[in-house]
C-alpha cells in the first residue's frame, strides 16, 4: 500500500516514454520490503514522501522546496546543493533532502562495478533517487540529510577514489563529448583533455575562486554534441587547418546509391527523400559552395572551406576531417539572465592540443582570462557580461591575442572608436597657442 | 605577497575585524569584497588565504547553488532559518 | 535506524581527509574495443533507429545500441542497467549527454539478443523501460532541469512536461523521418540550468507574478541587505512595515514592475516566495541549434508566450509542439533544421503554418539587442 494517494501523477504512468512515477513507486516498495537487509541511514519511506510532495505540487502547481546555502563538505565551497521541504509535517521523510554533485568520468563511460557501488552508498545514505546525469554532466545524488554529507564523501574519496563536482561561484566539472573514442570527426581527445582540466583545476573546482560560476565543456568537432557553444564560459571546439581527406571511390559509392555508403550514415533511413544526389544534398548545402563534382572528381576548395562538417557528416566514409588538428576557443556563453543569452564567441581560432607539454597553449589562455575576471569581474558577473562590459579588445589585450578578421562576423557599423591616446601620431597635448597662429580667433 | 596577507595571525585578524564590524547589516560576502582588505594582493592569493581560513574553522561558506559567499562561522540568520542549528 | 560510520570522524574532520581527487579516470571505464581503436575509427552507420556500427581502421566494430531513460533514475533501475551491461556488454555501458543510455557490443550477433532483452523490460504501469531509438534525423531524449522534484524556484516540472512531451513524439524517437534531427530541452525556470536557449524546440517554466513578502517573518529568517543584493534588476528596496498588531518591522518593498521574476531573492531569503498556480507556466521557444552544420549556431526564439500549467500532462504544450513538428516535417527540405526552415520560409509563414498566434509579447523589448529582431525591410510575406 502506498503512504500516500498519488492520482495526478499515476497518470504519468501510461503511454510509452519510460515513466519516472513508475520507477519512483517501484523504488519506494523495494525500499519498503527491504530484502536486502539495508540499514537506512536516512528515513526508509522517503522516496514515498518524495512522491507523496510532489503530488501535492502537481495539485498545487508550485513548488515545495527551499533553498539551503549552509550545508556542504568541509573545505569545499560547492558539490553540495540544500534542500529543504516546505511541508516537513507532512513529508518528514524529505525534510531535508540535499542533493550531492557527484564528478562524472569524462565520456560518461562506466563499469558496473562502480555504478553497483555508487548505488549501494546511496540507498544506505541517500534516497537511491538520482540524475544520471544533471544538465551541468555531473551525476546527481538527490536527497540526503545533513549528517550523511560527510560520511557520503569519506566513502567516496575512500573507497571509489572519487570526488564531488562543483557549484557555487567555482569551475563547474567540465564536460565532454565522447570524442575520439568513438567517433571519427574527433579533431582532439576530449577525454584526455576534459580529465586533465577538471584535475588540473580540482582548487577552483571545490574552492570558490570566481565572481560567479564558470564551466568548460569540450566539442571534439564543430558538430557540438555537447553544446559547449551555447552554454560555457569557455568552450573547447575541435577544428582543422589543412584540407578534407577525399576517397573518390567512397565518393562515386555514394553516388552510385551502394546500400553500404547510406547518406549520412542512415540517419534519414525512414523518410521518403529518394535517392541520394550529390549535387543537391551536398555541392548545394555548402555554405561556402566551395566544391565541385565533375568527372567523377570531388574537389574541395579548402581554402574557402569553413568546416561545417556538413559534407563530411553526410558522405562519412569518403569524408574525412584533415590531419592538422587542434581546436578554437570560444568564450562567454551563458544563458538569458542577464542581458539576455549570448553564444560563445570566438577568441582563439587555433589552438594546439598537446599532452606532452600539459596542453600549455590551453591553459595559458585560461589562465590568462581567470585573472582578469577575478580582478575586473562583478559579483555574479559572467565573463560575458565582462567582455561585453570591457570590450572585445580588452580580451585580446589580456590573452596577448592578436586580433584578426576571423575574430568578427563583419567589422563595426559604426565608427566610434574610442582611440587612444598613445594609438595617436604626437598624443593628445597640443598647443593652443600655436594652433591660433593659423587660425584666427 | 604583501606582508599582511603572508602573515597568517595580521590577516586573518584583519578579515574577521572586518566581518565583525559589518556583521551589524550582514554576514555573507563576495570574495571580491576581501580584495579591499587586501589593495595590493593578487585575487588569487587573496582567495587562497579566505578558503584557508574556511578549512581553519573561522568562515564558512554559503552558496546559493550558482554563488559562493563566505562569512563568520555561525554568524546570520541562515542558520536557524535552514533549520541546520 | 543506527547510525553506521563511514570511518569519518566529525571531531577530526581533516583526519585522513581525501580531497581534490577529481573523477574516476575515463580509461578505467572503456570497453576493450573502445580502448583499442581510440582515435582509428573510420567510419560508423545507424543500422536502424538506436542501433549504430562503428568500425575501426583495423576493421574491428562496435555495436551501440542507444536507448532512452528519464535522467531521473532510482538506484534500483541503475542496477537494472548493470545487469543488462554485465550480461551483455562486459560490464560497461554510457550515458550521453542528453540522457540517453547507450549499452556497447563487439559483434553483431550479439545485438539482436541485447535489443530483444531492452525491448521486453517495461514498468508496471506499462511504459518501456529502455526504448531503443533516439538516432539521426528524429527526436532524440529531451535534456532537462530538476523542476518540481527538487528545485526551490521552477514554475513548472521537469520530469513530467519531459515525460508528457515524449510520449506525444514517440514516435519520432523510434523513427527518423524527420528532415533533420530535432532537439527538445526543457528548462523549469528562466534561469535556464539547462541552457535551453539553443535548442530546435524548448520548453520553459515561467513565472509571472512577483515574490509575495512575509512581512512578519522576513526580518527573522533573511539578512535584509543580501536579498536585496540578489536582485538583478534591482527591484527590492528597504523599508519599515507596521504589521496588523501595530509593530513596526524592518522588511523589503519590491518595484514589482522591475522584476523579472527570477527567483534570486528566494533563494537568499525564503520569506520571498514567488511560486503562484495562475502566474506560472510555460513558454516555448523554437528555431534554436548550437551545431556548426551549414548555418551558424542560432538562439531559439519565443514562439508562445505562455501556456497555464496543466497537471499532469499538460495537452496545451504537446498540442502546439506537435503542431510545430508536423508543420516542420511537411515544410523543410532534406537536412534543414527547424530554425533554418523558419528564416527560409519567414517566420510570418512559420505562425501561418504551425497555426499558433501571435501576439504582442513576441516582439522583443528586452535591452539593446531587441532591436536587432525587428524588421528593417520591406521585404516580408503576406
Ligand atoms: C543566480 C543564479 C543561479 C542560481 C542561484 C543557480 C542555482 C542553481 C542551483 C541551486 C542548482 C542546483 C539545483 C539542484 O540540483 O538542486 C543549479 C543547477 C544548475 N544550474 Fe544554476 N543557478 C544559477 C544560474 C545558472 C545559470 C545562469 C546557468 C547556466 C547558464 C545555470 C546552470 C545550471 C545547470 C546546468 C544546473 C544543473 C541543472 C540540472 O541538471 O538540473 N545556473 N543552479
Ligand atoms: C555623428 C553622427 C552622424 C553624422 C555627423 C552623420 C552625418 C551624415 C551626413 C553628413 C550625411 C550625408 C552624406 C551625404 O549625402 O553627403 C549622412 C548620411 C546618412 N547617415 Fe549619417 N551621420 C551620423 C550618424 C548616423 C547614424 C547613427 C545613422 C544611422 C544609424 C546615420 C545614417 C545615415 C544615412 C542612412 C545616411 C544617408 C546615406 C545615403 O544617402 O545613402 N547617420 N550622415
Ligand atoms: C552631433 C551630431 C550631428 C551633427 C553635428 C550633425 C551635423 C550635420 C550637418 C552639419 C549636416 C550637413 C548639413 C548640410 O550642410 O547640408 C548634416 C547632414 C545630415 N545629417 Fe547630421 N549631424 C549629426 C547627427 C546626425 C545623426 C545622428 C543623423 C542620423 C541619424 C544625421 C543625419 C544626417 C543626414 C542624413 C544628413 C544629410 C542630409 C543631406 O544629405 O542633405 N545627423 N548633419
Ligand atoms: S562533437 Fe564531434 S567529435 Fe564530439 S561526438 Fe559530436 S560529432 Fe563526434
Ligand atoms: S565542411 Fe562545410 S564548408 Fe567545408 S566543404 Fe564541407 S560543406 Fe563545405
Ligand atoms: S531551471 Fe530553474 S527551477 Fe529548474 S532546476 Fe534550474 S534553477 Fe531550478
Ligand atoms: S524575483 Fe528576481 S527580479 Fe524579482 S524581485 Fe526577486 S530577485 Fe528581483
Amino acid at each position: 500500500m502506498a503512504k500516500h494517494e498519488t492520482p495526478l501523477l499515476d497518470q504519468l504512468e501510461s503511454g510509452p516514454w519510460p515513466s519516472f512515477v513508475s520507477d519512483l513507486k517501484h523504488q519506494a516498495e523495494i525500499r519498503a520490503k527491504n530484502e536486502e537487509g539495508v540499514e537506512f541511514q536516512i528515513p526508509q519511506d522517503s522516496v514515498e514522501d518524495l512522491l507523496g510532495v510532489l503530488e501535492l505540487s502537481y495539485k498545487h502547481g508550485r513548488t515545495h522546496w527551499k533553498h539551503g546555502g549552509i550545508v556542504g563538505v568541509f573545505g569545499y565551497g560547492g558539490g553540495v546543493i540544500g534542500r529543504y521541504c516546505d511541508q516537513p509535517k507532512l513529508f518528514p521523510g524529505v525534510e531535508h533532502f540535499h542533493t550531492m554533485r557527484v564528478a562524472q568520468p569524462c565520456g560518461k563511460y562506466y563499469k558496473t562495478d562502480f555504478l553497483r557501488q555508487l548505488t549501494k552508498l546511496w540507498d544506505l545514505r541517500g534516497s537511491g533517487v538520482t540524475n544520471m546525469h544533471g544538465s551541468t554532466g555531473d551525476i546527481i545524488l538527490l536527497g540526503t540529510t545533513t549528517p550523511q554529507l560527510e560520511e557520503i564523501f569519506y566513502t567516496l574519496t575512500h573507497e571509489m577514489n572519487q570526488d564531488l563536482g562543483g557549484s557555487g561561484s567555482n569551475l563547474r566539472t567540465p564536460a565532454d563529448c565522447l570524442g575520439e573514442s568513438r567517433c571519427e570527426y574527433a579533431c582532439y581527445d576530449s577525454n584526455a583533455l576534459c580529465h586533465f582540466l577538471t584535475n588540473e583545476f580540482q582548487d577552483e573546482l571545490h574552492r570558490p575562486a570566481f565572481p560567479y560560476k564558470f564551466k568548460f565543456k569540450l566539442d571534439a568537432c564543430p558538430n557540438g554534441c555537447v553544446a559547449s557553444i551555447a552554454r560555457a564560459d569557455m568552450s573547447f571546439i575541435g577544428t582543422w587547418r589543412d584540407g578534407i581527406k577525399v576517397d573518390q571511390d567512397a565518393v562515386n559509392k555514394y553516388v552510385e546509391n551502394d546500400p553500404a555508403y547510406p547518406p549520412n550514415a542512415g540517419a534519414h533511413k525512414d523518410g521518403n527523400w529518394g535517392p541520394f544526389d550529390i549535387e543537391k544534398e551536398v555541392l548545394s548545402l555548402c555554405p561556402t559552395k566551395c566544391m565541385k563534382f565533375e568527372n567523377k572528381t570531388l574537389k574541395i576548395d579548402n581554402a574557402n572551406c569553413t568546416r561545417c562538417m556538413h559534407c563530411i557528416n553526410t558522405m562519412p566514409r569518403a569524408l574525412k576531417i584533415g590531419d592538422d588538428r587542434g581546436l578554437s576557443i570560444l568564450v562567454g556563453a551563458k544563458a538569458p539572465i542577464l542581458d539576455g543569452a549570448q553564444m560563445g564567441s570566438l577568441l582563439a581560432p587555433f589552438v594546439e592540443v598537446n599532452p606532452e607539454n600539459d596542453y600549455e597553449a590551453i591553459t595559458e589562455v585560461i589562465e590568462n582570462v581567470w585573472d582578469w575576471w577575478m580582478e575586473e569581474g562583478k559579483n555574479r558577473e559572467r565573463l560575458g557580461e565582462l567582455i561585453m562590459r570591457q570590450g572585445f579588445q580588452k580580451l585580446l589585450e589580456v590573452t596577448g591575442i592578436d586580433p584578426m578578421p576571423q575574430h568578427v562576423a563583419y567589422p563595426r557599423t559604426n565608427p566610434y572608436i574610442f582611440w587612444k591616446e598613445d594609438e595617436v601620431e604626437g598624443g593628445w597635448e597640443r598647443d593652443v597657442a600655436e594652433y591660433r597662429k593659423h587660425h584666427l580667433r | 605577497m604583501s606582508d599582511l596577507l603572508s602573515n597568517k595571525e595580521e590577516s586573518t585578524k584583519a578579515v574577521v575585524d572586518f566581518l565583525t564590524k559589518k556583521a551589524k547589516n550582514k554576514t555573507k560576502f563576495y570574495i571580491k569584497d576581501f580584495y579591499a582588505i587586501f589593495p595590493d594582493d593578487k585575487p588569487r592569493a587573496i582567495k587562497n588565504v579566505i578558503n584557508a581560513m574556511v578549512t581553519d574553522g573561522i568562515l564558512e561558506f554559503w552558496s546559493s547553488g550558482s554563488t559562493t559567499m563566505y562569512g563568520l562561522k555561525g554568524a546570520g540568520k541562515q542558520h536557524s532559518s535552514e533549520g541546520e542549528e | 535506524m543506527a547510525f553506521i560510520s563511514s570511518g569519518y570522524n566529525p571531531e577530526k574532520p581533516m583526519e585522513n581527509r581525501i580531497t581534490d581527487i577529481g573523477p574516476r579516470h575515463y580509461e578505467e571505464f572503456y570497453p576493450e574495443v573502445i580502448k583499442k581503436n581510440k582515435g582509428k575509427w573510420s567510419h560508423h552507420e545507424i543500422l536502424e533507429p538506436g542501433v549504430m556500427v562503428h568500425v575501426g581502421e583495423s576493421g574491428d566494430e562496435v555495436y551501440t545500441v542507444r536507448v532512452g531513460g528519464a535522467r531521473l533514475m532510482s538506484t534500483s533501475l541503475i542496477n537494472e542497467i548493470c545487469d543488462i551491461a554485465d550480461k551483455h556488454c562486459d560490464g560497461h555501458v554510457r550515458f550521453t549527454t542528453r540522457n540517453n543510455i547507450e549499452f556497447m557490443v563487439d559483434s553483431k550477433d550479439k545485438v539482436e539478443p541485447l535489443k530483444n532483452d531492452l525491448n521486453t523490460r517495461k514498468f508496471a504501469g506499462g511504459s518501456y523501460k529502455f526504448p531503443v531509438g533516439g538516432t539521426g534525423a528524429g527526436i532524440t531524449n529531451i535534456v532537462h532541469t530538476q523542476g518540481w522534484i527538487h528545485c526551490h524556484t521552477p514554475a513548472t516540472d521537469g520530469s513530467g512536461t519531459v515525460k508528457a512531451a515524449m510520449d506525444v513524439l514517440f514516435d519520432d524517437f523510434q523513427k527518423m523521418r524527420l528532415p533533420a534531427q530535432l532537439r527538445v530541452s526543457m528548462a523549469c525556470c528562466l534561469n535556464m540550468c539547462g541552457a535551453v536557449h539553443c535548442s530546435d524546440i524548448a520548453i520553459l517554466g515561467y513565472h509571472r507574478k512577483p515574490p509575495m513578502i512575509d512581512h512578519e517573518y522576513l526580518d527573522r529568517l533573511c539578512e535584509i541587505p543580501l536579498a536585496i543584493a540578489s536582485c538583478p534588476t534591482a527591484a527590492i528596496k528597504p523599508t519599515k512595515v507596521t504589521l496588523e498588531d501595530g509593530k513596526e518591522v524592518k522588511s523589503v518593498e519590491i518595484k514589482n514592475e522591475r522584476c523579472m521574476f527570477c527567483g534570486n531573492c528566494y533563494t537568499m531569503c525564503p520569506s520571498l516566495p514567488l511560486a503562484d498556480t495562475q502566474g506560472d507556466g510555460i513558454v516555448l521557444m523554437a528555431g534554436g541549434k548550437v551545431s556548426n552544420r551549414i548555418s551558424d549556431p542560432k538562439f531559439s526564439k519565443v514562439v508562445v508566450a505562455f501556456l497555464p500549467n496543466e497537471m499532469p500532462r499538460w495537452p496545451s504544450m504537446t498540442d502546439a509542439i506537435m503542431k510545430m513538428v508536423n508543420a516542420y516535417v511537411q515544410g523543410a527540405n532534406k537536412y534543414e533544421r527547424l530554425g533554418d526552415w523558419a528564416d527560409r520560409i519567414g517566420w510570418e509563414k512559420f505562425f501561418e503554418v504551425c497555426e499558433l498566434d501571435f501576439t504582442h509579447h513576441l516582439i522583443d523589448d528586452f535591452r539593446q539587442q531587441a532591436y536587432m529582431s525587428w524588421r528593417q525591410s520591406t521585404q516580408f510575406k503576406f
